[in-house]
Order: C-alpha cells, then structure tokens, then sequence
C-alpha cells in the first residue's frame, strides 16, 4: 500500500499530463454533448464582450476607408436613377445610348462625381463654400452641388485643385423649384440672416399650398436633375405683392454640417445653353 | 516571492497581447505568430513538473477560448511544457548546470537559445496547425504554413528575447 502511495506521489505529473490531455482532447471534439456546449458558452460569455469592444476600437480606425466605399455605392446607385436620363421611345438615337428592359433608348444627361467641403461660411450676408476638387478632377463652373440630405447650390468657379460654390445661402443664388403635390414651379431665393431658413417665390395666391410640402428641384435649369430636395414648405403668408405668395421654407441641407457633397454635372449644358441663348438674342 | 509576480505579469502581458495584436496578424495570409510563447519558455525551469503541465494547459486554454478553437493551443502548451525539462536536460547534457533556472541569453550560449526556441516553437506550430486543420489532404500547403509559422515566431521571440534579457545583464 505504502509503495502504491509512493508510486502515485512520484508520478503524480504523468497523470496529470494524461488527464489534461484527455480533457483538451474532449475538449477539441466536435461532439456537441450538452457539457461541451454549455463550456463553449461560458468560454463566449467571457471573451464576447471583450473582443466585442476591442473590435469597435479597432473599427473606428477603418471608418475612413469604409465611408469612401459607400459613398462610391451612392454613387453608383444615384447614377443609375430615373432623373439622370432622357428617356426616347424611337430609336434616333444610336450613338451614347443605351436601351432598358423596354426597348427604349436612354441616353444619359447628367453624372455624378463627390467632393469634400474645406472651407464655408454660414453666417454671413454673402456665404460661400470652397470644395477640395478642381479642373483637374473634372469639375467645372455651373455643375450642381448636393449633400446627401439636400441641395447645396451651385459652382461657381474653378481653379486646378479647388472649386468655389455659391451655396443657397447668397443673394444671387436662384434655383428653379416646384411644390411636390401641384408641381407649381417658382424660384427658391435666400434674403435672411438664418441659414436653415430660404423663401421660396413667384407662386401665384389662388394656389393651395400646405405646410409640410416638399419643395423639389425642377429641372428646367438644365444644372440640377429634376426632383432634388431643397426643402419643406414652413410657412405660407399673403405677400405685399398681392399677385403672388411668400412662402417660408425650412432648408433641408444643415449647412453647419457640411461635409461631403455631391457634384452633377450636365453633360448637354453648352448644347442647351446655346439654344438658350438663341431665346435671349431674338 | 518577486519572480512570481513579474512571472503573472508576463503572463497576462502577453496573453493580452496575443489575442488583440498577433491573433489579428495574418501575414501572406496564414502566418499567425505565437507570442504567448514566451511566457511558457521563462517558466522557472525548477517548477513541479504538474505545475508546470497546468499553466501551460491554462495558457493555452485561454487563448483558445479567444480564438474558439477550445483544446487545440492547450494542447499544444502542454505538450511544449511535457517537453521542455527533457529538452534543456538534453541542450545541458555535458555542461555545468549552473543557473539552470534562468532561460535567457545572459546566461544560456547564443546556440542553445537558438536551439531552444526554435525547437519548441516547432513542436507548438506542428501540433497547432495540425489540429486546426484536423486532415492530412492539402499536406503542402498545411507543411508551408507550419514553417512559416514557425520561422515567424521563433524570429518575434529570439527578437523579444535578446531585447529584454540582453546578455550583459546579471540576473
């Protein structure tokens, strides 16, 4: 007996190591007996929550990178909606063309491009926003300017690396819109000191307007798709022109945070403009 | 009573390490260094050997229960630690055994560390990937991947090694 208790204390580590070898075995197994998987559920009760946290950590680096490739998907998905084309149901139209599930040609009248606001003003009589693509991107005067809620206004000039944009926010920005449910068409105007705040104009009195109406882009100025968010309808007054009404509208772009914005260009401008043109002379 | 606390921090420090920083390293794709390692090898040599088989079965289990592969590291320590005391006997053998306690480049040869290391590094690559990959069909790219890992982790604890222990020290 003695010699038996002698012989255990001796080799007390051999079986040890058998035994914990035994359990990493089982361990290891990938029979799911309800001891295993209550062990691997308390093992993931530990360690979830503290890779969890890490990995957020650790997530916040790559965000970055990540907001670049959604924007691109925007993109993407916003190239390829209904207010980008012209639609033809003849088929004149060979050349940049391409047909749809109907047969129908459509040629592409407007593309988008984005860029990063780096410098603007919000506050002062004559804002204005300075963004970080220029000629050398591809951008040009007259493309439109968007943020992801709403629109922002319109550029104005542009230098190799950087381009200049008049925001809604300047006296001389005017952009053609129409009321949502009766298409009414008028021009969105800024005069005021508030930045959320813009009017919108020339809608004539006998018309019902309702607080709460989305004001859309009209896309008769050939530099804004139709169908753009400017904003809602806040307010509706009688103005001291009798002839038409003020209406107040609450902006949609937050300009004080501002930050990415898209850029859509027309690719017919100078072919419009020149009809146009041709109006103005006569 | 101080060896065995800076033995516990090193053991947590690199745990830690481990699972948020080499467990997310994966170079070329598979190369995954075992960091922890280095706890197991400064393991005081003159230990009761079931000690010694517990930490490293512990070890190895918690840094399973991160990578939830549950037995696969633990057995691969234990084995390490099963082999160890044969393996510093067998380096030893024909030497003076003095200060047998310290595994560190101050006191152990350049060759013996070497030799050291890189053999237990082996041992614990072999058995890890091994068991992960549980099958002997793809053998090329399991052997490649074993080398790798090997040469990758006994490079990071040579490094670690000869930066923390250099050899002038007197401990």
């Amino acid at each position: 007996m003695n010699n038996l208790i002698e012989f255990l204390k001796n080799n007390f580590h051999y079986f040890l190591f058998a035994v914990l070898l035994v359990l990493c075995l089982l361990l290891m197994g990938k029979s799911m007996s309800y001891s295993h998987y209550k062990f691997a559920r308390v093992c993931q009760a530990v360690t979830g929550p503290v890779q969890k946290s890490w990995s957020e950590m650790v997530h916040t680096f790559s965000l970055g990178k990540e907001n670049e490739d959604l924007v691109q998907q925007n993109i993407a998905l916003m190239r390829e909606h209904d207010n980008m084309f012209i639609v033809k149901e003849d088929t004149t139209l060979t050349r940049m063309s391409e047909t749809d599930s109907l047969h129908r040609q459509r040629m592409r009248l407007y593309d988008y491009t984005f860029a990063h606001v780096i410098f603007k003003t919000t506050d002062q009589a004559y804002n204005y926003i300075v963004l970080d693509k220029g000629g050398k991107d591809g951008i040009c005067k007259d493309m439109a300017v968007t943020s992801p809620s709403g629109v922002v206004g319109v550029v104005s000039d542009v230098s190799d690396h950087f381009a200049a944009v008049i925001p809604i926010l300047h006296p001389d920005s005017r952009i053609s819109a129409q009321v949502s449910p009766i298409n009414q068409v008028g021009t969105v105007v800024w005069e005021g000191p508030d930045p959320r705040v813009a009017y919108l104009e020339n809608i004539p009195q006998h018309l019902e307007i309702n607080i709460g109406d989305s004001v859309l882009t009209s896309g008769y100025s050939n530099i804004f798709p139709k169908g753009l968010l400017i904003g809602t309808v806040k307010e509706v007054m009688v103005g001291k022109n009798a002839s038409f009404l003020t209406i107040k509208i609450k902006l949609a772009t937050d300009f004080s945070r501002l930050g990415l914005v898209y850029l859509i260009e027309n690719q017919y401008k100078t072919e419009l403009d020149s009809l146009k043109a041709g109006f103005k002379t006569e | 009573m101080n060896n065995v606390i800076s033995n516990i921090l090193r053991f947590l420090l690199l745990i830690v390490l481990q699972v948020f920083v080499c467990n997310h390293i994966n170079l070329f794709g598979f190369a995954t260094p075992a960091l922890y390692l280095l706890a197991l090898l400064l393991l005081p040599i003159e230990l009761p050997l079931s000690a010694q088989y517990f930490i490293g079965f512990i070890t190895g289990l918690v840094v399973d229960m991160f990578t939830h592969t549950l037995g696969v590291n633990a057995l691969a320590c234990l084995v390490v630690m099963f082999v160890r005391p044969y393996l510093v006997k067998r380096l030893d053998s024909g030497k003076s055994t003095e200060g047998i306690n310290r595994l560190v480049p101050g006191i152990k040869d350049t060759k013996w560390i070497f030799f050291y290391v890189i053999l237990l590094s082996l041992i614990h690559q072999v058995l890890v990937t091994m068991l992960e990959t549980s099958s002997f069909a793809n053998f090329g790219h399991t052997s490649l991947v074993i080398l790798c890992n090997t040469v990758f982790t006994s490079f990071l604890l040579l490094c670690c090694l000869y930066i923390f222990y250099p050899a002038k020290s007197k401990y």
